[in-house]
């Protein structure tokens, strides 16, 4: 069965939705309450990875994009690792971002549209006034973390506005679009989902020591882009393959270093 | 029931969609009709209303408001047509002209600009590469029309209720959507919600009637109280008050008529 990626304007909406859809549907919700695994099992602060995925480092913070780059490919790792086991609802971890050539991945955007009680309130103009300057500081973190743009439409399967939808009727519908063929698993599928998944693990034990990596995995072949000068182009070489090597699942390790990279991957 | 516009860009597979989904749902189709409408209504040939809804102003034209008018006409045909409702409308702008009516299911289709290139290929007969420039060309203008008239962006999905990539969606998935979609409780007619519609009806009526010579002058119409907003100089004209007592005469639908100036415009005022 099919991975649905639910991906909103507000942090509530999409909790409402995932958790209702997950219910509907009887699969399991992936969201941000496994960072507390993912902190442990990389030794890092759960606090700090969720802190991750909404702030954009500074410019001139160099070392802390690194630690920031990494931490990312922490929580894409575990989180596509999680999504092999299929029947999955995941919100709140920007799988909508990386999860990227998977067929059987549906991804659905949900506007909150106008706050109706906000409006009571007479509060309208200050929520979207709030809600035009989430959207831009989102807007700027998925650029920076994976170049794409959240807002963007055309990433979405099916965007549904809730400001003339009910939530319970955008529930129906997800659950509805779920079962097209479409959205079927597939042996293909399954197989971008695991390589996606070895490209995250072995990104997150190379951005431990290293900085500029770009990896791609084809059933357990990894090909790794990296950055070094002419001097310490064969030392890195030797570095990489000797740490990409010791992943569960790596069979084979080729490694390109160039003067310049494109680090997202 | 109630209205679904649908949006898309060039060569989107939106027409086979509308046409599936009216068909589905016993819904009257309507695009291009709405300006033969609007130009036998208001005697104004059809090329140039073509123009107005689709090529973005030229410089000059931003100074003519000629392209208001024309928009005008678009707006009061259309508003006249849906207001028997159960119609789908794929026609340009339906999402922004009938902006604030409650129970208009707004939809827009995507699809990846390959694949539109691709339909633009098979259906026009014309290389990739042309297809590609004219698409983009489509969709620059598309976007410039949009902001110079309604300030806002057609790439924008808020401007949506539900937005529906087609390219790993079949056409008839798509027709499953909104077929579900319209059933929403939100998006029935209700009494309250056809009275916007009927006042909106009027208020398009009187801005059609007056945009020739005022242009820049915005109407609201509740309940078929009607309050017409200029600004600027036609505040004290003479030409408005008498043309405002000919529209008393002429249009149906209106109980009481007042000008409102040196106020600030309501944002539904059209």
């Amino acid at each position: 069965m099919p991975i649905i990626i639910i991906s909103a304007d507000a942090r509530e909406t999409e909790e409402g939705i995932a958790e209702k859809v997950a219910e509907a549907m009887g699969y399991t919700l992936l969201s941000p309450e496994i960072m507390a695994e993912i902190g442990t099992k990389n030794h890092l602060d759960p606090e700090q990875l969720c802190n991750e995925l909404e702030a954009t480092p500074h410019l001139f913070q160099k070392l802390l994009s690194c630690q920031w780059r990494h931490d990312l490919a922490c929580i894409e790792g575990e989180v596509l690792e999680r999504m092999l086991a299929d029947n999955i609802v995941c919100q709140g971890l920007c799988a909508h971002l990386y999860v990227l050539g998977v067929s059987h991945a549906m991804k659905v955007r949900i506007l909150s549209g106008d706050d109706r009680a906000a409006a009571n309130q007479g509060l309208l103009e200050k929520t979207k006034r709030d809600r035009v300057v989430q959207c831009r500081q989102r807007k700027k973190w998925s650029m920076a973390a994976y170049g794409n743009d959240e807002t963007d439409l055309s990433r979405y399967d099916l965007v549904i506005n809730l400001g003339q939808i009910d939530p319970d009727e955008a529930v129906k519908t997800i659950t509805h679009a779920a079962a097209f063929r479409k959205f079927q698993v597939m042996t293909y599928s399954i197989k971008c989902l695991a390589n996606l998944a070895l490209s995250a693990r072995v990104t997150a034990v190379l951005l431990e020591t290293m900085s500029d990596i770009r990896v791609e995995s084809n059933d357990g072949s990894v090909v790794i882009f990296g950055k070094a000068s002419n001097r310490n182009k064969l030392s890195k070489i030797t570095k990489i393959k000797e740490l990409a090597g010791k992943v569960k699942g790596v069979n084979f390790v080729e490694v390109h270093v160039k003067r310049n990279i494109n680090p997202i991957s | 029931m109630s209205i679904i516009t649908i949006s898309r860009g060039s060569y989107s597979m939106g027409k086979a969609v509308a046409e599936q989904v009216a068909k589905k749902l016993n819904f009257d189709l309507s695009s291009r009709d709405i300006l033969l409408d609007a130009s036998r209504k208001y005697n104004v040939p059809e090329i140039k209303l073509i123009n107005a809804i689709r090529d973005p102003p030229k410089i000059i034209e931003r100074y003519s408001h000629n392209k208001q008018s024309y928009i005008a006409y678009i707006q009061s045909a259309l508003v006249e047509r849906v207001l028997n409702d159960n119609i789908v409308y794929h026609g340009l702008a339906g999402h922004l002209l009938l902006r604030g009516i409650p129970h208009v299911l707004k939809v827009r289709i995507t699809e990846n600009l390959d694949d539109r290139v691709r339909n633009r290929v098979s259906l026009d007969k014309i290389t990739a590469e042309e297809a590609r420039v004219l698409t983009l060309k489509d969709d620059q203008q598309r976007r410039k029309w949009t902001m110079f008239l309604f300030g806002e962006d057609p790439w924008n999905s808020a401007l949506y209720d539900l937005t529906i990539s087609i390219d790993r969606l079949s056409i008839d998935d798509a027709v499953d959507f909104i077929c579900q979609a319209s059933r929403s409780r939100a998006l029935q007619t209700t009494e309250a919600g056809q009275q916007q519609l009927l006042d909106l009806a009027v208020a398009c009526r009187v801005k059609a009637a007056l945009v020739d010579d005022f242009p820049t002058l915005n109407v609201t119409c509740e309940y078929g109280n009607v309050l017409v907003y200029p600004r600027g100089k036609d505040t004290a004209s003479k030409k408005l008050l008498k043309k405002l007592d000919q529209i008393r005469k002429d249009i149906s639908g209106i109980n009481h008529l007042e000008t409102h100036s040196g106020v600030k415009t309501p944002e539904k005022a059209v």
